[in-house]
């Protein structure tokens, strides 16, 4: 039970390694992380109605292993910078215009070379899985210790690193209630959400350490400024990708950094979207959505356990539960495909929402959601 | 130096409570309200990730292994008075700590 219960949180470990070695190998294979991506939402679509729940032993302790599971999370952090390193390389053999051909090392064979199309692919491909680096970097936010750091880090290679401070100090202080911007009002659609909700969070991070700084007698404009030293440790991704092609380097480089902020902010917006806290209640497990079918569960290291995850910040991954929170009743993936096209999401959000206000809100909360249906937003 | 290789110890946190005090075990890797949430103290807590400042109490002796900067959170005000976050606060002595605790206490204590 012990092997099955830590190893099962390893699809998104093995599927980055081999999405790597896809980019590596070249042709075709550049495209691995993407048909990933892709048969993943297949599967979460199938797998919708399977539901699977943290097992306890009989003295009820959790068979997850902290030693196992915070060693694979620190293991992510040279397993994504691995992934920019890969792309880097097709990206200075692209710009290089080196002829595709096959070629060995260490009696491998690879593409050396790569075409306009496989590039594209890579780029997906790499886009794709740095943006998931979003699951072990909310983690490890919550791990006061040396985990912070590595969150930050993670965070960074995706130009994010504000994430981490604004994570515990907004979100999870203001979930639900309008000054936190990771919480998408209803009738905000994922596009917008993406800009502000980023923007929100960066300011929110830059004025805590304003007040931090000015407390202390400190300048704003010094590398005690964490905000300013988490886009600091961006740096080395965009030397490294100019170095390695020039304006095609950085245009490969904001492409990784736009899709993996869009699925950041699109997991913040999936997790709230529409829910409502007055600021007289504290945070409870109706002000989280959960998506918790059995795919989701073990690809997200749980994360869909959103209302267990708001009401118990400090429980790791592995032992949280389904605790009755609102319940979207798809996975990560099939929700994320809706919220591409949002008058469908809104459609199929409006009777979700419908029945939160019916029978999870507070009275307060309803007169709230009443204000918005009064200027026609009703999901 | 030879402290490295020492196995952790549980340590004592005693709360000056009015006319008692209330003494509660913190296991190693245990914070200080978690330990105190689970001797059935009422120790005032929301978000239990270190945000709200709602766990905070004074530190009168001993000391705190802290696990994150208290001073987005705390005043400097009360970072000077020793104040601390219980949440996010491991022990690494006996300690005594002032906290205002939540009415069960309260009642307890008056009973």
């Amino acid at each position: 039970m012990k092997l099955f219960v830590n190893a099962r949180y390893l699809i998104v470990p093995v599927s980055s390694l081999v999405t790597i070695l896809g980019i590596f190998l070249g042709g075709p294979l550049a495209w691995t992380g993407v048909v990933f991506f892709a048969v993943y939402t297949v599967i979460d679509t199938l797998t919708k109605d399977i539901r699977w729940r943290a097992e306890k032993d009989a003295n009820g302790e959790s068979f997850g292993v902290k030693q196992f599971q915070y060693l694979v999370m620190y293991i992510m952090l040279p397993v994504f910078i691995a992934l920019q390193l890969v792309l880097a390389w097709r990206v200075f053999q692209y710009t290089s215009d080196v002829a595709i051909a096959p070629d060995s090392l260490g009696g491998v064979t690879y593409s050396s070379g790569i075409s306009l199309v496989n590039f594209v692919g890579a780029t997906l491909s790499a886009a794709l899985w740095a943006g998931l680096g979003i699951i072990y970097g909310h983690e490890l936010s919550h791990n006061r210790k040396e985990g912070f750091l590595v969150s930050r880090l993670i965070m960074a290679l995706s130009g994010a690193s504000h994430f981490t401070y604004a994570h515990v100090y907004n979100h999870h202080l203001d979930l639900g209630h309008e000054s936190d911007p990771a919480t998408a009002p209803r009738g905000r659609n994922v596009y917008a959400h993406t800009w502000l909700s980023h923007a929100g969070q960066s300011k929110f991070s830059y004025d805590l350490e304003r007040r931090k700084l000015a407390n202390q007698g400190k300048s704003s404009f010094s590398l005690s400024n964490r905000w300013l030293l988490g886009y600091l440790y961006s740096l080395p991704s965009i030397f490294l990708f100019v170095w390695a092609g020039g304006l095609v380097g950085l245009g490969a480089l904001l492409v990784v950094w736009i899709i993996a902020n869009f699925l950041l902010e699109a997991l913040n917006f999936m997790g709230h979207y529409g829910l409502i806290r007055a600021a007289s209640e504290p945070v409870e497990h109706r002000h989280s959505w959960d998506n918790d079918n059995i795919f989701t569960s073990w690809f997200f290291i749980e994360i869909g356990r959103q209302g267990d995850h708001h009401v118990r910040g400090e429980t790791y991954f592995w032992e949280l539960d389904d605790v009755g929170a609102p319940n979207y009743g798809i996975g990560y993936f099939s929700l994320f495909v809706l919220t591409l096209i949002p008058p469908l999401f809104r459609r199929y959000v409006a009777k979700l929402l419908d029945d939160w206000d019916e029978n999870y809100a507070s009275d307060e909360e309803v007169a709230i959601a009443r204000q918005f249906k009064t200027v026609g937003i009703r999901s | 130096m030879f402290s490295l290789f020492k196995a952790p110890e549980a340590r004592t946190a005693t709360i000056i409570a009015g006319s008692h005090d209330i003494e509660f075990t913190v296991e190693p890797g245990m914070t200080l309200l978690n330990a105190a949430l689970a001797s059935g103290i009422d120790w005032p807590h929301k978000c239990k990730v270190g945000s709200c400042g709602t766990c905070r109490c004074q530190v009168v002796s001993g000391a705190i292994k802290p696990y994150m900067d208290f001073s987005y959170v705390l005043t400097p005000g009360q970072l000077n008075n020793g104040y601390a976050l219980a949440c996010q606060s491991e022990l690494k002595s006996d300690i005594t700590v002032r906290v205002k605790l939540r009415h069960k206490e309260r009642q307890n204590e008056q009973s």
